[in-house]
């Protein structure tokens, strides 16, 4: 019988190859690469219609088949070779494949190359580890239903080994390959949203047209867990949450993306476990609405890390990334502002001042020669752009709601409880962003480590700052959605958000996510919620030799 | 990772009370009931395939499966030859308890 995981359950040997692997290899060593070296592997709708076959197959044929594990190491291969005919004394390995057959000038039916070399490969193993000789390796095609008949000799196995020789090389290669030219092969790939091979070529070729392979959204749901007391557990494939004096409500995991605990709820580590296999991120938040902390359950993506901290400790490649990062930030706060102007009769002298000096200041950041200057000019535009935020608010908003000036740990005003509780949700979101890419959080290129919050998180969250918080705030606050007594806590000097506030709030920012947004830089429409994903990915193409797509997130 | 997605029934006949309980709590993680045996979930290519292939794995021969797709067209037209909430739809992304 096939089991849910084929080879990765033996003992892993330092150096074969499985021959699923050298399959991939064949295909695209981008692929092999990413699968064996960077350990990404996602099962897409084919592998598991295979499966099927093969089960189909076992029921079938229940007697003549074997289904041997092998390995040899002078070669180099392991595997499982699943279905194996003995006819009249000579062993024959077959191979089932879904898919249709290849067809040269004449029609013929024909191998595909990587299922070829896959083939072969197993020919050899079972040759070289049975120690009987083997004169070919049939594919059944079942979609056309054709069967192809691979002889083995000589050249063959010099094929196998220049393969094997060729792939180890690669894996032992601190270098990803660069993107395959044949673009019919992305479209079939199950790692095409990972490796994103469209947006790599686009930053080598400027006129380039991306075709979007994958959909504009996740439709998974973001649980929040607001109410103190509720209990989170598991029953059989859905998750179970209990409320006091409510019925027991009832998920299924794959509605489920993220889980917020927000203040003291319980998980169960039955919950906690049967989440973190189905990679579905756990997050808390404090009852005060600080950002606590996620579950990490990353075990493999050592070697993105690995690159990413030899980019990284280059102090000119992350000078430039923090200029970026500082431009990005300072056009979206003055886009902002010039769009606040816009939507009003009136002339406001502060925000016109505030854009033109902001835009002076943006200006400088292109030059600047260090970090600590960058922070400088950072502050200034922080300055100005709040000295000029509050003029966005309308006169039908209350006093009690405005603001002067940004301040925090604690907040004293309201509305600064609200920027301070938006971006607990963001840091939130870009956190679910790095550890489902696999990057490491805590190793940034701007900001400096302190206790508060990974580095890297607080980055890229200047990208999204003002489209997805200040805006929100603003225009929730002019619209006049915020009832100041109910939905504030107001503690002596300080001020929270009350329950109700925070539901509100989350109501909002979760809406604000699912507006679609056209990236400027590649031309396509995604909503919030994957540009998350998507700038945490450009921004590891930064070190990987397709640079110049990071931080161009810019309001219009 | 997102990909394109469409509304599934799933409909079955199972011949043992043991393999029901399976096969019955296996579904509940991927969709919701809609009556005895019938089921509708919101699925990519690859989760219906890993689905049938799980499914495949509890049932036996004598037991009875299928699986229909249904269009956006299909679903969209469900309201107006259907009593009241025969297929109600949630969204937004989001859930706040």
């Amino acid at each position: 019988m096939y089991t849910l995981k084929p080879q990765e359950t033996q003992q892993i040997t330092e150096d074969t190859l499985r021959v699923c692997s050298l399959h991939a290899y064949a295909y695209c060593p981008r692929l092999f690469y990413l699968e064996e070296v960077e350990e990404l592997y996602t099962q897409d709708a084919a592998v598991f219609a295979g499966r099927r076959l093969h089960e189909e197959i076992d029921n079938k044929e229940n007697e003549e088949w074997l289904d041997l594990y092998l390995e040899d190491e002078l070669l180099g291969l392991r595997g499982r070779v699943d279905a194996l005919k003995t006819r009249n004394g000579e062993t024959i390995p077959y191979e089932h494949k879904r898919g249709r057959c290849y067809r040269d000038e004449n029609k013929q039916p024909q191998a595909w190359e990587s299922d070829r070399l896959q083939i072969l490969a197993y020919c050899y193993l079972l040759e070289v580890s049975l120690g009987i000789t083997v004169a070919e390796g049939r594919i059944r095609y079942h979609a056309d239903n054709v069967l192809v008949h691979i002889p083995f000799d000589q050249a063959a196995k010099c094929s196998v080994e220049t393969a094997i020789q060729e792939a180890k090389a690669l894996r032992r290669s601190p270098y990803r390959p660069a993107v395959t030219n044949n673009e019919h092969l992305c479209t079939r790939c199950s790692l095409a949203a990972v490796c994103l091979p469209e947006e790599a070529r686009l930053a080598h070729n400027k006129e380039w047209h991306p075709t979007r392979l994958f959909p504009q959204d996740n439709e998974r749901e973001v649980i929040h867990i607001l109410e103190p007391g509720t209990r989170v557990g598991r029953t059989g494939e859905q998750l179970k949450i209990t409320r006091r004096d409510q019925p027991i409500e009832k998920l299924s995991v794959q509605q489920v993306s993220q889980v917020v605990l927000h203040s003291f709820s319980q998980l169960s580590t039955q919950a906690l476990h049967f989440l973190s296999y189905k990679d579905v991120g756990i997050h808390f938040i404090s009852g005060g609405g600080r950002y606590v902390g996620s579950l990490d359950t990353r075990q493999g993506s050592i070697q993105r890390r690995i690159h990413q901290y030899q980019a990284l400790t280059q102090p000119d490649f992350t000078l430039s990334l923090a200029k970026k990062l500082v431009y990005c930030r300072g056009e979206s706060q003055r886009k902002f502002l010039m769009r606040g102007k816009r939507n009003r009769q009136e002339s406001l002298p502060i925000v016109e001042q505030a854009i033109d000096q902001i835009k002076a200041v943006v200006r400088l950041v292109q030059n600047s020669e260090s970090l600590a200057s960058l922070l400088g000019y950072e502050g200034n535009i922080a300055a100005l752009y709040f000295a000029a935020l509050p003029e966005l608010l309308t006169e039908d908003v209350s006093e009690n709601l405005r603001f002067a000036g940004r301040n925090r740990r604690p907040p004293k005003d309201r509305f600064n409880a609200l920027l301070s509780f938006g971006y607990s949700l963001l840091i939130k979101d870009v956190m679910n962003a790095i550890l489902t890419v696999g990057l490491e959080p805590a190793f940034g290129f701007y900001h400096q480590p302190r206790t508060q919050a990974p580095p890297l998180a607080l980055d890229l969250m200047e990208v999204f700052r003002v489209p997805l918080v200040d805006m929100t705030i603003i225009s929730s606050l002019n619209r006049g959605q915020w009832h100041e007594s109910e939905d504030f806590d107001i503690r002596g000097q300080q001020v929270w958000l009350s329950e109700s506030g925070r539901r509100k709030f989350i109501e909002i920012y979760e809406a604000r996510k699912s507006e679609k947004w056209k990236h400027p830089a590649t031309g396509y429409s995604l909503t919030y919620r994957r540009l998350f994903e998507l700038e945490v990915r450009l921004l590891e193409k930064e070190w990987s030799g397709e640079a110049g797509l990071f931080g161009r997130l810019i309001l219009r | 990772m997102a990909e394109l997605k469409n509304w599934y029934l799933i409909c079955y006949d199972i011949r043992c009370p043991k393999r029901w309980r399976k096969a019955y709590k296996l579904l509940e993680g991927y969709g919701d009931r809609l009556q005895y045996s019938i089921f509708r979930c919101w699925l990519s290519q690859r989760m219906r395939e890993k689905l049938r292939w799980e499914l495949e794995k509890i049932l036996t021969l004598d037991d009875d499966l299928i699986l229909i797709r249904l269009s956006a067209q299909c679903v969209k037209d469900l309201p107006k030859y259907n009593r009241q909430n025969t297929w109600i739809l949630e969204g937004g992304g989001f859930r706040v308890i």
